[in-house]
């Protein structure tokens, strides 16, 4: 089977300050991987390098066997790539309805809206409301949803449960492993260990710009030497 | 009554004020104004076109009168030198604007920021130098005069009667109106947002930023267009001198006085500014002076223009309560 993201040797800098130096992961269809690493080791920046938003100076990033520097960021979300920035990247302005319609070429399947409906009742009350004012947790939920609208085969997830109200991170923990269970394949950055550990099957640990550990979750759990050293917290 | 219905009301009363303004004006021998109503009508349609790429796309243009010229001139050299009717003339002018912008957009919005209004400032004043230089054309600083053909023959409406001419023209701007209303609720007035609010994210939902900003570019030239079509069959009139870019940043100060991203703020500022010449210009010559302090006093203090205060006035009392409404919410959620 082959991946359904494979990123390989990727190089990218900010001004001169190289941030990625050879970054190689994969991610296989349907799989949830999680990039896991301290604050500022380029976890975020290989989201970004991988989506073309910051340049790539060098290396590899395939996406169903199609190089994706010939892609306009535009045309990711048609190739089957959803991206979740952290801090949500929902449009307040707009109301819940607009947000998830937002930008699509084609009515989308119909069961999608009502999947997505069924399973957050909340947003389906609020449907006109402008997204601006729903709260942190159902604002993230929302932009998985519109994720969903899209029926991708890839969604890049950054750090979905930063700031949110403890009692909410579990339920968007739920949604995500909905989305796996789906059949989507996840790329999720975290900072929080544990999230990590529930979702993924295999996970990355990053440091300053390289991969520097891959494990199972049943791995890492057991070697707290490795998840001490890399992220500077205890089992 | 909810802030939305507020809206429409008032936007039906000022439909149904200027649509009555010839009889109430009449009734109060006050006829002569109508040509000045006639007049606000028209450079609201320069305004609107500023606010369409300021307000919903976020691309602040100084280059509107470009578009402007094209429609008068479309409409201008249509009639003196094809010999056009009018209505063939009227679309002509506005074909002529529309393909302009579709040309100078799909440069101009590669750009953003300074950059965009910069280049839009150039392509006005290029062809504003052309306009001036092509005398045996345009006419140049000193214009080109025409007659107008009938409005419609066998009726004998003509563009000489005051009120045929202005009902002429409420029926343009009221249909270009109703089509912008229409455009900014549309999933196309939509993207105008999200492109406005966040090019990446929105480019990241499958938006195609640049054709997105082009559209609108191109849709902003045509209302300019339309625009300068109406001015030149008012005036019987074009010359080159309304395609320089003093133009094109009054229109952008009637936009801003009235409130970017509001349907009616741009009619709402020129109405206001042009009386304001109307009344004052008679009486003080340097009045620009006053129209200055009155702008910086609105953008300090009124951001979202003189439609935006109201507009805050009654959506903030909706969204007290629907704040109110969220923190009880997020409260139990929390508990």
């Amino acid at each position: 089977m082959s991946p359904v993201l494979e990123v390989a040797d990727l190089l990218a800098s900010i001004g001169r300050v190289p941030v990625l130096r050879g970054v190689t992961l994969h991610v296989n269809p349907g799989e949830t991987v999680a990039l896991l690493g301290r604050n500022g080791v380029g976890k975020t920046s290989t989201l970004r390098t991988i989506l073309g938003l910051l340049p790539r100076r060098g290396g590899r990033v395939r996406f169903n066997d199609k190089d994706l520097a010939t892609l306009a960021a535009h045309q990711l979300s048609g190739e089957g790539i959803g991206y979740v920035p952290q801090g949500r990247g929902i449009f307040g302005n707009l109301t819940v309805e607009e947000n998830l319609f937002l930008g699509l070429r084609h009515r989308p399947d119909p069961s999608i809206p009502d999947y997505i409906y069924a399973r957050f009742p909340r947003l389906k009350e609020r449907r006109q409301q402008s997204a601006g004012t729903l709260s942190g947790g159902e604002q993230q939920i929302l932009a998985l949803g519109r994720c969903l609208m899209r029926s991708p085969r890839l969604i890049l997830l950054d750090e979905p449960t930063e700031g949110i109200m403890p009692k909410l991170v579990n339920e968007i923990r739920r949604e995500i492993a909905a989305i796996a269970g789906r059949g989507v394949a996840v790329l999720l950055i975290e900072q929080n260990l544990r999230t990590a550990l529930r979702l993924a099957s295999r996970i990355y640990l990053m440091e300053k710009g390289v991969i520097v550990h891959e494990a199972t979750p049943q791995q890492l759990s057991a070697d707290p030497s490795t998840v001490h050293r890399y992220l500077g917290v205890s089992l | 009554m909810t802030a939305q219905r507020l809206k429409w009301l008032g936007v039906a009363a000022v439909a149904a004020g200027l649509g009555l303004a010839p009889v109430l004006l009449k009734f109060f021998g006050g006829l002569f104004w109508i040509n000045v109503i006639a007049e606000i009508l028209i450079w609201s349609l320069l305004a609107a076109s500023v606010n369409l790429l300021l307000g919903y796309v976020g691309l602040l243009s100084f280059g509107q009168a470009l578009y402007f010229g094209f429609g008068m001139y479309g409409v201008a050299i249509g009639i003196s030198q094809f010999g056009l009717g009018l209505w063939p003339a009227f679309f002509l002018g506005i074909a002529a604007a529309t393909a302009m912008a579709a040309v100078a957009g799909a440069i101009a919005v590669r750009l953003t920021w300074h950059y965009f209004a910069i280049i839009t400032v150039v392509f006005s004043l290029i062809f504003y130098f052309v306009a001036m230089s092509a005398k045996s054309i345009t006419g140049g600083d000193d214009g080109l005069s025409f007659s107008a053909p009938p409005l419609w023959k066998a009726a004998g409406w003509l563009l000489t009667d005051r009120t045929v001419q202005y009902y002429f023209i409420y029926l343009v701007c009221a249909a270009c109106f109703t089509g912008m209303a229409f455009l900014i609720a549309s999933p196309l007035g939509m993207r105008f947002n999200a492109v406005r609010d966040n090019e990446q994210r929105a480019s990241l939902i499958g938006i195609n930023v640049y054709y997105t900003r082009w559209i609108a570019f191109v849709i902003s030239g045509l209302l300019a267009g339309v625009g300068g079509a109406l001015f030149a069959l008012f005036g019987r009139y074009a010359s080159a001198s309304y395609m320089f870019y003093h133009v094109s940043g009054e229109a952008v100060v009637w936009a801003i006085v009235g409130g970017i991203g509001s349907l009616l703020g741009p009619l709402v500022g020129t109405a206001l500014l042009i009386l304001f010449r109307e009344l004052v210009s008679g009486l003080w010559e340097n009045y620009l002076i006053a129209v200055g302090a009155f702008v910086i006093l609105v953008v300090m203090f009124a951001p979202r223009g003189i439609v935006g205060i109201f507009s805050d006035l009654v959506e903030g009392r909706d969204r007290r309560k629907a704040d109110a409404r969220a923190a009880l919410r997020n409260l139990a959620e929390a508990e």
